[in-house]
């Protein structure tokens, strides 16, 4: 292994995090270039081959591995600037987008006006065609109507087109005809299917997934395919590899056939970024937070696998595929602290973002933020404020918690600052507990990872309030998501619905469910070049009761056809599981099952990142000095040793209450606490 | 949302704000708290949402969860189901009474009964109570709505039927458990009096897990604050609700409103029953006399003090700040009555087995009907009725063995009302539920039930029209395979249409009928009764949108060419009722000729009505549809 290379598009940056073969990391960034995002990348690695004193091709050559994550796809969504995308869909069915799941948030706010729908009505186009829950044909698909859509669509000017019938699941048939159809009358428009991207039950979660996907198309398949060229003809030997929102990475051509797996991608490296610092601490069950400047997002990994949901939306739509669950709320660096009008004290949602920024930034905010109050309280250092690259006024910070917090509660200002900090950790906590308790986890026994610039400060209250014994704090982990990506599996999930129950199990029918979806899956690895020996296979069903709604997805034997024996297991495991989840089990019952899922991994090969060694120097190398810091124990300052993260080694110990700073990271050791460097470099806080 | 309001904005003195008042109180652990409640809320709700084993429940999330002090004050509660969160405290208080001084620690308590404050007995309640140290200090409570609750039909919401006996197995407040240790012998009876009792136990289960869970995760609360500190927050929680309600309820002008509407028919042929009431509004509280309703019905129409209390209170929270946290502090300033005998509160043994959906709606029509003379800018226009909502039930034969079924079918919801700033949405599903119940998906109810969508689309024109628009009405047409499927249609606001406001129309009301394929013929049913659907014949529901809210003169002409175009109303709607002038075939508006019209149709139409209609049985749908050989059947019995 030579170089690694992890580069994340964002919508200000672009990040390029480099690990050479000594394991050192090198980190660069670039301003982004939204019009044209292949170029900034192309700039950043002409950049980062300049700087190893290599030429370009030298440069590339050398890379084993290179990463891509992109928020491209996602903000085509949100900014609506995606291409004029139609659906065409079974007829009578034409609202499923406008009906969704039919609920209304915020019961009593009569003022709240409901969703556009995403496609509007008029490029909703029925279909006459059919079929039934069994995959029977009940009306056959009229070709004309097909022509017939086909020529108000070019008269439209549609640029892409998601097709969704009903049960296509079962009978994919009058999709793929379809599909024939417009390759005749609009060759050249993409056409996504509802059977390819998401072969699952519940039609609005499958329309969403096919627009959404059908919508982020065009875009990406530009860039990326211009980037892959780029890379290839300058020396580049491997192939380019996407972050995906299942936590794992695919290839370009792939990608291109599953486009719905590059939304909301950026925080899905997260957990697998968590699991890597705690894995080799020995801990693989883990919750990884991620506090920016606007949000706060907590995902999870247990037994070593990320926790994954299929309720992920984006823009409001459901995007259906299993995605790495990420709870975000508004809680970062810039959330507002406001008195509302009955009196109580709240922080954010509502964030003041980059502009103007915290009170302190001095650009004309003058909201008190979470950075005012830790500016107030002295966690942050204002002269080494993101390392010295941005100057901030604490008087600023004070006089703006004074005015809308202080006076009115009247409290001292440090008091109020304290309040501050302790109502966003209190919703962060809150966060993670709804993410912990809503799988049925007691969060004690997890380890916490705190990502992103803002969070350390915040780590040991965190933890704390959890009940946790131990906050770790990657020596990196102002690029946690960039640096994740470079930690990633190859990745690909496939699903077909197939209905049997262990009371009459349908076993050629399942093993042929099973053989086809892991021949795909192996077809597709070896295609993009990775061996059939690297490749790892493993299966899972969806299962429930029979009389009962919700499935739970449940592994299942992943080695050679199920056998009677099999079945056993698998209705063990369900049993099993939903005792877990839910406190009780049915064990007398047999079980449903309906999705077939085979997940294909490909591991990456874990870069080796240089150890630290034991020191004998003592502490005081790292000493910085001293400063005034509120923790809230005493109703006073106190005198607070502060220290350099970087030059902090393994043999030492600081005893809390301290402050230690790096230049994108500040971690606040709390009184009772105490903080070392473990032999990977990252920091661990003991409680 | 909440806007920002920095204090010297608002132009308040420091001790304007009540939280200085009591020393006792740090303002920070009260936000610590009040959030913990709403996630402590919220946690009761997934646990009782992902473990249901009904659809109604598991998917449609007809339930509610909500904590109360030991006094019975309401605490916290998820917003839910208006119509279970506004009247849960009712209930709860005839369990104190009934068990005072018997109540201990692992104990649950359930009941149905509408005549000791439930909202109607195919509502289910279960309590425990919450001790600390021997002490009881709270209560967590759930209410979930049954699939079956023993009724002489296989409907737990039964229009026709005529006395507590037919409706449901009546449980008046009784213990499940005792102790920690399950009654098992009155849960077996209880079990052995419902239809499909596996699926019920299982929704028990759930209900179980989820009062269990709150009582779990308040014992942690108490342990982190102790008894004494938790309380003296709670009672600022309420304050503090209470002081953002008597605010708002304060700015609404001092008087006695009055308004009118109509039940459809009680179930049992009798029509156009009358629900009134005077809205009395003085300094911070609101009095609600629904004096002068119609005589009680025949049938399930008929209400008790629950669902009255409930329906005084929805209208009036939403005219206050969405944001002020809901608990007994906002209900404490809203008080009704109705003299016994009548529509509104009924008497024993009356049935009340439809009460959430009829008479709750007109209930709540009326306080907002009077609301909007009160507080024009703070009300809304009329919510769409439930009888596009059949419960459904049969026997599918495509399995190895003949099982019984039975759902609540949400998908053919009504429409909600505009208001003044936003169009109403789809499916809400009348103010009792006000959005919070879902739809079960066609792929879903075509795997779970024997039975084929030929359609599920909005149904042109079918919303009222206004500057702000009603949310959409609904077509749906439901086909049984080859087992006859039984429906039970259970509903209003059909013959009665939901009002328009300040020069909005009303919806178009709606209907359902049963059509045979073969010749084509429909029976229409009226918003309640009872139609066997046999192979080779169809249900089809047609349900109404929200009523609309302004002149539609007013409305952004650009949108209603896009209506057009989507048809979502009618070429002619767009011309004769928005006056927007548009071609044809590119719906490109056409400003001027635009402008000319509106002010043409405004001056030949004069002043604008507040409320339309003003008379019962006003919707002409029916009329409209009906075609030589149609039939009518009004109130179908089993």
């Amino acid at each position: 292994m030579q170089y690694v290379l992890g580069v994340d598009i964002g919508g200000t940056f672009t990040d390029f995090s480099l690990l050479d073969g000594d394991g050192q990391i090198k980190l660069w960034k670039e301003s982004s270039t939204p019009r044209d995002p292949a170029q900034a990348i192309q700039q950043g690695i002409r950049a980062l081959a300049d700087q190893s004193g290599t030429g370009l091709d030298e440069f590339l050559n050398k890379i084993d591995l290179f990463v891509h994550g992109q928020t491209i796809a996602t903000n085509t969504v949100i900014q609506r600037n995606g291409p004029k995308t139609a659906l065409l869909c079974t007829e009578g069915f034409r609202d499923i987008i406008h009906f969704r799941d039919g609920f209304k948030p915020e019961r009593y706010n009569i003022q709240l006006p409901p969703p556009e729908d995403f496609i509007p009505r008029y490029l909703r186009i029925p279909i006459t065609e059919r079929v039934n829950y069994a995959g029977e044909v009940t009306k056959a698909l009229d070709e004309d109507s097909v022509r017939a859509a086909a020529k108000k669509l070019r008269s439209e000017n549609v640029e892409s087109i998601a097709v969704t019938f009903l049960w296509s699941i079962i009978n994919a048939d009058h999709e793929q005809r379809v599909k024939a159809i417009l390759a005749e009358e609009l060759p050249g428009i993409p056409v996504v299917l509802s059977s390819d991207v998401l072969p699952m039950i519940r039609e609005w979660e499958r329309t969403t997934c096919t627009i959404l996907s059908a919508y982020v198309l065009p875009g990406i398949s530009r860039y990326m395919v211009e980037l892959e060229e780029f890379l290839h003809g300058n020396g580049f030997q491997h192939p380019l590899l996407i972050m995906q929102l299942n936590g794992g990475c695919s290839t370009v051509s792939k990608i291109l056939q599953r486009p719905i797996y590059t939304l909301a991608s950026g925080p899905a490296a997260a957990p697998v970024a968590g699991l890597y610092c705690s894995e080799r601490t020995g801990m693989r069950d883990v919750i990884t937070v991620d506090m920016g400047g606007t949000s706060f997002d907590v995902s999870m990994v247990s037994n070593g696998a990320p926790e994954l949901t299929r309720e992920l939306r984006v823009h409001g739509m459901p995007v259906g595929v299993a995605a790495v669950d990420v709870h975000s709320i508004g809680a970062g660096g810039g959330s507002i602290a406001w008195i509302d009008k009955g009196g109580a004290l709240q922080v954010g949602p509502q964030s003041a973002g980059a502009e103007p920024g915290p009170a302190c930034y001095g650009q004309g905010g003058s909201s008190p933020t979470c950075t005012d109050a830790n500016v107030v309280l002295g966690y942050i250092n204002p002269d080494y404020f993101l390392g010295g690259r941005r100057d901030i006024d604490p008087e600023l910070s004070a006089r703006a918690v004074d005015m809308h917090v202080a006076q009115p509660l009247n409290l001292s200002v440090p008091e109020a600052a304290h309040g501050i900090f302790r109502i966003i950790n209190n919703n962060m906590v809150d966060a993670i507990r709804v993410v912990s308790i809503e799988r049925g986890i007691d969060p004690r026994h997890y380890a916490l990872v705190v990502g992103g610039g803002a969070g350390a400060i915040h780590a040991g209250m965190l933890a704390r309030t959890l009940g946790m014994t131990k906050a770790i704090i990657p020596r990196y982990s102002g690029v946690f998501c960039s640096f994740g990506m470079i930690v990633s599996d190859v990745r690909h999930d496939y699903m077909q619905a197939f209905a049997t129950n262990t009371g009459r199990f349908d076993l050629a029918g399942a093993n042929k469910v099973i053989a086809d979806l892991e021949r795909r899956a192996m077809d597709d690895m070896i295609e993009e070049g990775f061996p059939e020996g690297e490749v790892t296979l493993s299966r899972y069903a969806d299962a429930k009761y029979p009389a009962q709604i919700h499935e739970l997805t449940i592994p299942i034997p992943s080695v050679g056809d199920l056998s009677e024996t099999s079945i056993k297991l698998m209705e063990q495991a369900f049993h099993d599981l939903h005792e877990r989840m839910f406190t009780y089990n049915v064990a007398e019952s047999p079980v449903d099952l309906f999705h077939w899922r085979v997940v294909a991994h490909r591991k990456v090969d874990s870069p080796a990142i240089a150890k630290f060694e034991e020191s004998d120097k003592p502490l005081s190398v790292a000493e910085k000095g001293t400063r005034r810091v509120y923790f809230g124990d005493i109703n006073d300052y106190r005198t607070t040793h502060i220290y350099d993260g970087d030059k902090l080694e393994r043999s030492m110990n600081v005893i809390g209450p301290a402050v230690v700073e790096q230049a994108n990271t500040t971690i606040v050791v709390f009184p009772g606490q105490q903080l070392e460097v473990n032999e990977f470099g990252d920091f661990v806080l003991n409680l | 949302m909440s806007t920002i309001s920095p204090v010297d904005k608002l132009g308040l003195g420091k001790n304007d704000f009540g939280l200085l008042a009591d020393e006792n109180i740090d303002p920070i652990t009260f936000s610590v708290i009040l959030n913990r409640f709403n996630t402590i809320a919220r946690e009761m709700t997934l646990a009782l949402e992902y473990t249901s084993w009904t659809s109604i429940l598991a998917l449609a999330r007809d339930f509610s969860c909500a904590i109360y002090d030991a006094q019975a004050r309401q605490v916290c509660m998820m917003d839910a189901l208006p119509i279970h969160t506004n009247s849960l405290h009712v209930i709860l208080r005839s369990m104190v009474k009934a068990f005072e001084g018997n109540v201990y620690d692992g104990d649950v308590i359930v009941s149905n009964d509408p005549y000791s404050g439930n909202t109607h007995v195919g509502d289910f309640v279960t309590a425990c109570p919450v001790f600390y140290k021997g002490e009881h200090l709270f209560w967590a409570v759930t209410k979930g709505h049954q699939l079956d609750c023993g009724a002489y039909e296989a409907t737990s919401v039964a229009p026709s039927a005529k006395d507590v006996w037919q409706e449901a197995l009546q449980l008046p407040p009784i213990k499940f458990y005792e102790k920690g240790q399950p009654r098992q012998d009155v849960i077996n009876m209880y079990l052995a009096n419902v239809r499909y009792r596996e699926l019920l136990y299982g929704d028990l289960k759930a209900q179980l897990g989820s009062i269990w869970t709150g009582r779990r995760r308040m014992v942690e609360l108490i342990d982190e604050y102790g008894p004494v500190e938790l309380s003296n927050y709670i009672e600022a929680i309420l304050d503090y609700s209470d002081r953002r309600t008597s605010e708002e309820i304060r700015n609404i002008p001092d008087g006695t409103y009055t308004a009118e509407s109509w039940v459809d028919s009680d179930g049992m042929g009798n029509t156009n029953l009358l629900v009134r009431a005077a809205v009395t509004v003085k300094d911070d509280h609101i009095h609600v006399d629904f004096t002068g309703s119609a005589p009680q019905g025949k049938g399930g129409t008929n209400g008790t003090q629950g669902v009255m209390e409930a329906s005084a209170g929805i209208p009036i929270l939403t005219a206050i700040d969405p944001d002020i946290p809901h608990n007994d502090g906002c209900l404490r300033h809203i008080t009704c009555e109705a003299p016994e005998g009548t529509i509104v509160k009924a008497k024993y043994p009356a049935s009340t087995a439809m009460a959430t959906l009829c008479p709750a709606g007109q209930e709540q029509e009326v306080v907002w009907k009077a609301l909007a003379k009160a507080a024009p800018e703070r009300s809304a226009a009329g919510y769409g009725g439930f009888h596009c909502i059949p419960s459904i039930s049969g026997v599918d034969k495509r399995g190895a063995e003949p099982a019984d079924w039975a759902a609540m079918f949400f998908n053919g919801g009504s429409g909600g009302g505009a208001s003044k700033q936003a169009d109403g949405w789809p499916l809400i599903m009348t103010s009792s539920g006000m959005g919070g119940l879902k739809i079960i998906s066609t792929e879903m109810s075509e795997m779970l039930y024997p039975i084929m969508m030929d359609h599920h689309e909005i149904e042109t024109d079918s919303m009222g029209h206004g500057e702000t628009m009603g949310g959409t009405g609904i077509r749906i047409e439901v086909r049984p395979y080859d087992t006859p499927m039984e429906c039970h249609a259970t509903g209003d606001g059909a013959a009665n249409p939901p009002y328009g406001l300040f020069g909005g129309t009303p919806g178009i009301g709606g209907g359902n009928y049963r059509e045979y394929l073969d010749s084509g013929k429909r029976d229409y049913c009226s918003s309640k009764g009872y139609m066997k659907i046999e192979p080779g014949e169809m249900w089809v529901g047609v349900s109404s949108g929200g009523g609309g809210y302004g002149d539609p003169l007013n409305r952004d002409a650009q949108k209603v060419c896009e209506h057009v175009r989507d048809e979502i109303i009618s070429f002619k709607t767009g011309r004769d009722v928005y006056g927007v002038v548009m071609h044809a075939d590119t719906f490109e508006l056409d400003v001027v000729a635009t402008l000319a019209r509106r002010a043409k149709l405004s001056a030949e139409r004069g002043p604008v009505s507040e409320i339309q209609p003003t008379t019962p049985g006003s919707s002409t749908w029916l009329k409209d549809i009906m075609r030589e050989g149609d039939r009518y059947l009004l109130d179908p019995l089993p």
